[in-house]
């Protein structure tokens, strides 16, 4: 649990699988559909909202039925992976689908715009 | 929700009050120099623009953008809670989770007192406040979130926001430059060219003095070379510049409108001048 505290306390950049190679050995916040969740429940594949594929990996298994659009807080492996902390579901009961594409859109923006949007620590308290 | 900060009069420098509801910042206009007038715009942010913010005296400002009132949408990771009020932690990815404190009226126990628990996506809406360096947010909404495209829309706000009125506060005369044509997100390379997500600046190179693009400045010139008392219309602007398009002419035509260049005289085709330096 000292993990997930850790990476709770600091910047985490949302990404889209396209980023994750730019960000190995970082905390990242990752939003994505769940695709297929791995028999031992210690991981599972997300898709992003361009369609692209990544795999998480749990430190705790998995003790409930995962689906749906996640939200994964974690590190990047050298792999490419995302080492989870902690995740948590976008909720979607109010019959309001999320939109996955619309986000990943919305992330090229946050990207490009990293003075209006940004990702940091401030310098002293 | 922004679209609307184009125009040059005064949209109201108030916030919609509704608890529930999208607070939409209101841009304050143009002239309105923030020497003694407190802000009174309520400005998404994020939370690592709420820590790193410089402050002097009472004020706090993200780069060149006042901010007092804000909003803020993130994850609650802890709650605290006393007779007086509800402490929470909310965090949204950009910096450490922050704190956000919302007075519980004693009176009214029936009133909003239930914690809303950790895991909840919360949009708040409060006060920047700074206390012994500690940067934390009074707040007079925390709403929980039921359509998680508010995530999206959130940042999306913030970056439109900061961008806007960072330019209405550093440059004169050219407005927010937020006409109502906003380029669509699907173009991003617009975006990056020009640095404004409004379609009114042609490009950084394009820019004179004046805070016009060389589109709006060559339609401009024309509209104020014309003698006539009904003004010029726009069938002659397009004669006279072929090489604009009817569209762009047009765009042109409203901006400079909006930012009260020009004016439409006997019907919306025929524009005036509003300085006629003939």
């Amino acid at each position: 649990m000292a993990d997930m505290v850790g990476i709770l306390d600091v910047p985490k950049s949302r990404v889209t699988c396209d980023m994750l190679s730019q960000h190995i050995g970082k905390p990242v916040c990752f939003v994505g559909r769940v695709e297929k969740v791995h028999p031992t429940g210690k991981t599972f594949t997300v898709s992003d909202g361009e369609g692209k594929i990544a795999t998480v990996e749990l430190v705790c298994v998995l003790d409930e039925e995962l689906s749906g659009v996640v939200e994964v807080i974690g590190m990047v492996t050298n792999k490419g992976a995302i080492m989870a902390s902690t995740y948590n579901m976008l909720r979607e009961d109010k019959g309001i689908p999320f939109d996955l594409e619309l986000y990943a859109e919305a992330l090229k923006v946050i990207n490009e715009f990293p003075q209006y949007y940004p990702f940091e620590v401030a310098a002293s308290g | 929700m922004w679209n609307q900060g184009g125009h040059s009069e005064s949209m109201g420098g108030g916030y919609t009050q509704s608890p529930g509801g999208f607070a939409s910042p209101a841009l304050s206009q143009g002239g309105e120099k923030k020497g003694r007038t407190r802000a009174t715009q309520i400005i998404p942010c994020t939370v690592s623009q709420m820590m790193c913010a410089s402050q002097a005296d009472e004020a706090f400002k993200v780069g060149d953008v006042e901010v007092s009132q804000v909003t803020i949408l993130g994850i609650i990771r802890s709650t605290d809670k006393s007779m007086t009020n509800i402490q929470y932690k909310v965090d949204d990815m950009t910096s450490a989770p922050m704190d956000v404190k919302q007075w519980v009226d004693t009176e009214d126990p029936g009133v909003d007192s239930t914690v809303l628990p950790p895991g909840t996506y919360v949009k708040v809406s409060g006060n920047l406040r700074s206390f012994q360096n500690h940067r934390s947010i009074v707040a007079f909404s925390v709403r929980p979130v039921e359509d998680m495209n508010e995530i999206t829309s959130h940042m999306l706000e913030v970056v439109q926001a900061h961008m806007a009125l960072g330019k209405s506060q550093t440059m004169t005369g050219a407005g927010g430059g937020m006409s109502s044509g906003i380029t669509p997100m699907s173009r991003p390379g617009n975006l990056g060219n020009t640095g404004s997500m409004g379609g009114s600046y042609a490009g950084a190179t394009d820019m004179t003095n004046n805070g016009l693009s060389k589109n709006q400045n060559q339609v401009l010139s024309l509209i104020r070379g014309c003698p006539d008392p009904q003004g010029i219309s726009i069938q002659d602007l397009k004669q006279r510049l072929n090489v604009m398009s009817l569209a762009v002419i047009k765009q042109a035509v409203e901006f400079l409108s909006n930012e009260g260049h020009i004016f439409s005289t006997i019907d919306e085709d025929h524009y005036k001048s509003t300085d006629n330096d003939d």
